[in-house]
């Protein structure tokens, strides 16, 4: 069994305790980054688009389980985002999407999608102004999850989850 | 048919691995209440919740005193109230037997303290120490020293998950204090808005709302938020009330789980709104 089926389930569960306990404490207007979907976008570039799709939907579900959010909507969401990612996967892509600030853009546009699939999920109301959804929903969280991403970047020794 | 099969998966994996997991993902979604999918994430964040209490408490130590210090505030202001209210609570009694009406003001307050909380535009829950060991059960209200927090959604042994008011599958019924009129309060993914009031209904910005005896789930009023803006729908007859709530879960670290026990009958008779999802 290669190492790296074990890799998320050992980074999940440090994210998620992040992510639950530390990030409440740096959201700005109750907006917060995503930091699994930062961890699903590494690894579909990583390991490749099939590997992302499942780490999206195992970790879309255990966080819906453990969060109290609507069980399936953080998996489906998280799926389909590990699958866009795994678009930038690949042998001559992954240095390029992985290790410059383009990794920044993928998930912007990543994060994008996922929020507007779980939103879609949240907020069906007709009445509201649906650019403003986007905007509140979709636009700001995928902001500050891209601004939260840059870490990854610049953290040293990311060569070592390899 | 073998080769049909193998070159349908050699070419196309990666998108039949998408459609299963979307499949299993949009099963799941319909599952939500089924009873074995509770108990599963009622044994899935009882677990983790012990770990991220730890957690949670060392972070939260700063936190903490600035509470302490509203807290200290928020007591000498009650304290001054209690020692009127303590009067006007002897002549109430002497009144009440007077006419042989039984005491109802005793309520029964667990207090509790947040180990997790679930910050999102839409889904925001809370994650508390305590669950049905401690005789908490779904459905319960969950209150702050300011007002109405939320809801108990499900429980395990030791922990439960409360949905707050700024959860979209949330609905409340509240009454005006001022008007006395009832209305369905909801989180719109933006605002806290009571929902559908005709436009001769007495609400005014500044009155205060606080949760309506016509609940089946909250049957004592306790205050939720003040109206901050009254907004015309655009068919023109009814408002869009805008609430601000008086608890912000963002800084409230610990709160009280009101344990009331609803009467069955009355139960079995009214919907209740916090199973739907």
């Amino acid at each position: 069994m290669k190492l790296k089926y074990f890799i998320p389930l050992l980074i999940f569960f440090p994210v998620v305790l992040i992510q639950l306990t530390v990030v409440p404490f740096i959201s700005i207007q109750e907006v917060v980054p995503d930091l699994l979907l930062i961890a699903v976008i590494y690894f579909s570039i990583s390991f490749g688009q099939i590997f992302g799709t499942l780490t999206g939907a195992s970790y879309g579900l255990i966080y819906d389980l453990i969060s109290g959010n609507l069980i399936g909507s953080s998996m489906l969401s998280k799926t389909i985002a590990g699958f866009i990612a795994g678009y930038f996967s690949g042998e001559t892509r992954r240095d390029k999407y992985l290790y410059t600030y383009s990794f920044s853009i993928v998930v912007f546009f990543t994060g994008l999608i996922d929020a507007i699939i779980f939103s879609f999920f949240s907020v069906i109301d007709f009445n509201t102004n649906i650019l403003l959804v986007l905007f509140n929903h979709a636009l700001l969280p995928s902001i500050y999850t891209t601004m939260m991403s840059i870490l990854v970047i610049i953290v040293p020794y990311r060569k070592n989850f390899e | 048919m073998l080769k049909l099969l193998s070159y349908v998966w050699d070419n196309f994996k990666e998108y039949l691995v998408l459609v299963i997991l979307v499949i299993l993902s949009l099963t799941v979604l319909t599952q939500n209440n089924n009873p074995q999918v509770q108990k599963v994430r009622a044994f899935a964040f009882g677990s983790f919740a012990s770990v991220t209490s730890v957690f949670y408490n060392f972070l939260n130590f700063t936190h903490i005193q600035n509470e302490n210090e509203i807290l200290r505030r928020a007591n000498a202001e009650l304290n001054i109230q209690v020692s009127r209210l303590r009067e006007q609570g002897i002549l109430n009694n002497e009144l009440k037997g007077l006419l042989g009406m039984k005491d109802t003001s005793s309520l029964p307050l667990v207090p509790v303290r947040i180990v997790s909380k679930s910050l999102s535009l839409t889904q925001n829950t809370i994650t508390i120490d305590a669950g049905s060991a401690k005789g908490i059960k779904p459905g319960m209200p969950v209150l702050s020293y300011t007002g109405f927090v939320g809801i108990i959604q499900s429980t395990s042994d030791d922990y439960s998950i409360a949905r707050t008011l700024k959860n979209v599958d949330l609905k409340l019924t509240v009454k005006n204090e001022r008007s006395r009129i009832n209305g369905i309060m909801k989180w719109d993914g933006e605002k806290l808005v009571i929902i559908d009031v005709p436009k001769t209904y007495d609400f005014e910005i500044g009155d205060r709302i606080a949760t309506s005896e016509i609940s089946s789930i909250i049957p004592i009023p306790i205050p939720v938020g003040v109206i901050a803006k009254i907004e015309q729908s655009q068919t023109g007859i009814l408002n869009l009330i805008h609430v601000t709530p008086f608890a912000e879960v963002i800084s409230v670290e610990n709160v009280f789980v009101l344990q009331i026990v609803e009467s069955d009958q009355k139960n079995k008779l009214e919907l209740n709104f916090y199973n739907r999802q």
